[in-house]
């Protein structure tokens, strides 16, 4: 799942300090920046704590508005069809195009742009540009790699991940149980119940395979290509085999009840919540199992872009270059500050380098950055309404009603035919 | 618009006799201006609200927009493209029709059986809030409700069908199951309903026919098939088509689930059209959406009234 | 005789088998809202149990409480009662007007408006969700729109937007026309010949026989509208502080992944219902009138 868990403590706190940071604007004469990110309060707080050290410094007034991942694009866009969006939005790179196609992405002044290109590494610049145009500014990195759960492992009698499919299907089956009336109690794999959960997956499994999902310009798919149908092929199998199901999801993995699962790094706050203290000894992290090749996978990024039809355009590009930037004596910009407490990895060179990344959980993560083992996911046309699809097909993989072949023939005739429509 | 008629400018067309001129006031309070006061709201939301709405959704469904950037017309080129390209579209209507079908097929009998029992017991007040409830509770807290107790290995429906010896099926997570499993919720939110609606047509049926067949000898098996069936005819058509049409539109409890069920099974043409528009953006296409599932409605509804119109069900 | 003692012995066996059929459908009706509310009680720990615990042995009164200071469920039920109550009494006044110039006055066009009435009832919602998003985002002089429309965010982001779709509804109308049509023609004649003035003799004569049918009428926009959710949250995606309670449980649903906090989804759930049912125990009989009114009688 991409969607970030969220802590409720403080939402009702977010909705008053917003009302009150409105009724703040009204007695400044600096302007009022509204900024959309789907951080809650509570993840949010080291960037809010900077918010009131700029309006004071500037006078300009900064308003947070929050709005759920699953929910973010659509916000996004209705907020835009209506006239009232934000100023700046921190948005999921693969939603640029259908942002930038409809103007709705500011270009950043020259001196943005270029001092985005020095300070940040070229695949994660490459995922805010659009045709080649930069929209913005790249932040959260996140990599798909294999989790596991040591414990389970352990006594189900594997002391080390699995480093091929075959491995890991039968340390899964070995590992999963099932009830008396036949449904999974603990799961040796899980998928989950979101898009990203099941295309994502696929995407990984693919840059894993050394294919990419669509080709160098990204109006056709290779959705059909071998290695694709095998992979998923070899999904179908898993819950085929009754080694996963659609009872159980990558929720599970927090509550001790699954063995395994593929997801990505922003998951790390979950994982140290859910298991405290014995963190480092249950999550093990290792590369994603294949037919024993090179490994790869796929990393997607977050970047703050500024909404076109906003007035405070200006004012916003300062905003965001401060907050991205380290500040006085500070090793981390307030945005790295941020990812740093939420367990993610940053595209900003300089705070990458400042990050501890050396842990068992992040460091297999940053190995894949930097080896370039992680190629960064396509920002391709209608990327939201293609994976929900692709989706749908591959969930009739899962259930056994379409073969592996049919059903991503299906879906490389419906994603092209949506790909084509681009000018 | 009365208000802006000056007495003066129509004075010689009204006042032909010696009495008084009216004044304004009394003449905006006249039998013959005052209907139109009170009817102007209506009219004045009519006009902006239903009849404004469908000559503009008739044009955005002409066109390819994306709801910021100008419309660019496209002739009948979504009718086509749902009608005679989509793959998805037929899968949603028949998932539609299926869904409509279900929940008659299941939930009026069921309504009819209870109706029966509820208006020969005591204590019908109590009966009826307890069926009413999950009519009167929003789709939401439905949705989470059910999602609790259909879990599949921890909610209260299969723990109790463990116990009972009985396997546990994946209510909401199974594909095969899953659109029956949005009929039975449904049902189970309209019985309380239907059953009112049935048991009004029950009360209408005079006891005398029922004494008149007991004294023959007749028991309650035939007393239900062979008096209260036929005499609840045109109720039990009113239920029928109207349930069929509400469960053609419906689409609120499956937006709500989509997030814990698989996507294709329960994806019927309404959600599909609220997904085109406001995830998809594609707001033609999801207005001829909209279009081809309201003739299809409509149909129905003009059978309805054919249909009304013989079984006795007057003012219809 | 042996007839008569069949017959008596099957009068017993269908006694029986009715409060069979009632009791178990009874238990169906209430069960998910007593699991809905034991799950609002129980504690993390005995949600993770496995299996988890069913009756919690702990019960976690505090969940209730919670809601209301950790979610901003105050805000919701605010805007719940704000928008249901509006309204309710937008239509209440709309419905009794035109059903009282349709049930009472001859006047040009009148027959072609109730067939129109009567007609405009068969269009399905779905189909307008579109077209009056557009329609309230781009009114002309608006939120900061021009008389062309453009320029700002229309109605959208108020509760104008929320409120105004539903300040007329066809049913209504012909639900108050019904109830108009009872009242006895004499009596508002008299009245025009003791000189009273048409809204006088609505407003202090004709309104107050109809009390009875305001109430019906009144309970079912506030049932429906209490429980609306999808115009409200397409209208309210981007307005967070316009949100009513089922809407807001919705969008929020995000926050509730993990299954320690799902106890507090289901208090939460627990208190958008709450106030309706409590609402609708109290005036069942006017709804149930107006169900007869509206339906079969009709």
């Amino acid at each position: 799942m991409t969607d970030h868990t969220h802590c409720i403590r403080t939402i009702a706190a977010a909705l008053a300090a917003s009302t009150a940071l409105t009724g703040a604007a009204l007695a400044q004469d600096g302007g009022t920046i509204q900024i959309a990110t789907h951080y809650n309060q509570d993840q949010m707080a080291p960037l809010l704590a900077c918010f009131d050290r700029y309006t004071e410094e500037t006078g300009v007034e900064i308003e947070f508005q929050q709005a759920s991942y699953r929910d973010f694009l659509q916000t996004i866009l209705t907020a835009r069809v209506g006239g009232t969006a934000p100023d700046i939005y921190n948005i999921y790179s693969i939603w640029a195009p259908q942002l930038a196609s409809s103007g709705t992405l500011a270009e950043p002044p020259e001196d943005v742009a270029s001092w985005i290109r020095d300070s940040y590494g070229e695949g994660t610049v490459g995922a805010a540009t659009i045709n080649g145009t930069l929209y913005g500014i790249p932040t959260e990195l996140s990599v798909y790699q294999l989790f596991y759960n040591k414990k389970l492992l352990a006594e189900a009698g594997y002391d080390g991940p699995p480093e091929t499919w075959d491995e890991l299907k039968e340390i899964a089956a070995a590992i999963t149980e099932a009830n008396d009336q036949g449904n999974i109690t603990t799961a040796g794999y899980v998928y989950g119940p979101s898009v990203a959960n099941a295309v994502h997956i696929y995407y990984a499994q693919m840059y894993n395979a050394g294919v990419a999902p669509y080709s160098d310009d990204f109006r056709t798919t290779n959705f059909t290509a071998p290695d694709s149908v095998n992979i998923i092929a070899r999904q179908g199998e898993l819950f085929a085999d009754g080694i996963t199901s659609n009872s159980v999801t990558t929720d599970d993995f927090p509550a001790g009840r699954a063995a395994m699962m593929i997801a990505a790094n922003w998951q790390k706050q979950t994982m140290q919540e859910a298991f405290g203290e014995d963190f480092e000894d249950t999550v093990g992290i290792a590369p994603i199992p294949g037919d024993g090749g090179d490994p790869g996978t796929m990393l997607y990024s977050f970047f703050w872009a500024v909404d076109s039809s906003s007035d405070m355009q200006a004012e916003s590009w300062d905003l965001l270059r401060w907050l991205n930037e380290a500040q006085g004596d500070a090793d981390l910009s307030c945005t790295g500050q941020m990812l740093n407490d939420l367990g993610a990895l940053s595209g900003n060179l300089s705070d990458l380098a400042a990050m501890p990344t050396d842990d068992s959980f992040t460091a297999p993560f940053v190995e894949a950055i930097e080896s370039g083992a992680a190629a960064s996911q396509p920002n391709i046309w209608q990327a939201a309404e293609n994976d929900r699809i692709l989706r749908s097909y591959i969930e009739q993989v899962w259930a056994g009603t379409m073969s592996a072949e049919d059903a991503m023939e299906a879906a490389d005739a419906e994603v092209s035919a949506i790909l084509s429509e681009q000018d | 618009m009365t208000h802006d008629r000056s007495p003066e400018a129509r004075a010689p067309l009204t006042e032909l006799s010696d009495a008084p001129r009216p004044t304004l006031a009394q003449r905006v309070g006249s039998k013959s201006v005052a209907p139109w006061i009170f009817i102007a709201p209506m009219l004045v939301f009519g006009a902006i609200f239903f009849i404004l709405p469908l000559l503009y959704a008739g044009y955005i469904s002409l066109t390819r927009w994306n709801g910021f950037t100008a419309p660019r017309w496209v002739g009948l080129g979504n009718y086509d493209y749902l009608l005679f390209t989509d793959p998805r579209f037929w899968d949603t209507f028949w998932n539609t029709i299926y869904f409509a079908a279900g929940t008659i097929l299941i939930g009026v009998p069921l309504a009819l059986v209870l109706a029966y029992a509820f208006t020969r017991a005591y204590g019908q007040a109590v009966w009826r809030s307890i069926y009413w409830l999950p009519y009167i509770t929003n789709v939401v807290a439905v949705a989470y409700i059910w999602q609790f107790l259909l879990d599949d290995s921890f909610g209260l429906v299969n723990r109790a069908l463990d116990a009972a010896g009985l396997p546990g099926p994946g209510w909401l997570t199974d594909p095969s199951i899953a659109m029956t499993t949005m009929i039975l919720i449904f049902v189970w939110m309209q019985l309380g309903h239907n059953l009112l609606l049935f048991s009004a047509g029950l009360a209408g049926i005079d006891e005398s026919y029922y004494e008149a067949a007991r004294l023959d000898g007749a028991g309650e098996r035939q007393l239900f098939l062979d008096i209260t069936v036929p005499m609840l005819k045109p109720t039990l058509l009113f239920v029928l088509i109207t349930n069929f049409i509400t469960g053609l539109s419906y689409f609120v409890l499956m937006l709500v689930m989509a997030d814990v069920a698989p996507q294709g099974p329960i994806k019927v043409t309404g959600l599909y059209m609220y997904e085109m528009a406001f995830s998809d953006q594609r707001l033609g296409r999801a207005a001829a959406a909209a279009y081809i599932l309201f003739t299809v409605v409509l149909v129905v509804t003009l059978v309805q009234l054919r249909v009304f119109r013989r079984g006795g069900v007057e003012a219809h | 005789m042996a007839i008569v003692q069949a017959s008596h012995r099957s009068a017993i066996l269908w006694r029986i088998a009715k409060y069979g059929i009632l009791s178990l459908g009874a238990i169906i009706m209430v069960v998910p809202f007593i699991d809905m509310f034991l799950g609002a009680l129980r504690s993390p720990a005995e949600r993770l149990a496995r299996p988890p615990v069913y009756w919690p042995g702990d019960p976690q009164w505090i969940n209730f409480k919670r809601v209301f200071t950790e979610l901003p469920t105050l805000n919701w039920l605010w805007n719940s009662v704000y928008i249901t109550l509006a309204v309710t009494l937008l239509q209440l006044v709309t419905s009794s007007m035109a059903g009282y110039a349709l049930a009472k006055y001859r006047f040009i066009g009148r027959n072609m408006i109730f067939r129109t009435v009567l007609g405009a009832q068969m269009f399905p919602f779905f189909l307008f969700i579109i077209p009056i998003f557009f329609i309230l985002r781009y009114f002309p002089l608006a939120g900061g729109n021009g008389l062309d429309g453009v320029g700002g965010s229309g109605f959208l982001n108020t509760y104008t937007a929320i409120i105004l779709p539903f300040a007329v509804t066809w049913y209504g109308v012909f639900l108050m026309r019904q109830f108009f049509l009872t009242v006895p023609d004499e009596l508002i004649e008299a009245a025009r010949l003791d000189g009273a003035n048409e809204f006088r003799i609505f407003w202090q004569i004709v309104l107050p026989l109809v009390v009875p049918g305001l109430a019906t009428l009144g309970i079912f926009v506030f049932v429906y509208q209490w429980n609306e959710v999808i115009w409200t949250m397409t209208i309210t995606r981007t307005a967070p502080d316009l949100q009513t309670l089922p809407v807001g449980i919705y969008l929020l649903r995000g926050a509730f992944t993990e299954e320690a906090t799902k106890s507090l989804q289901q208090a939460a759930v627990a208190v958008s219902v709450i106030p309706v049912m409590v609402t609708f125990l109290a005036l069942q009989r006017y709804y149930i009138r107006g169900l007869m009114a509206g339906s079969v009688k009709g």
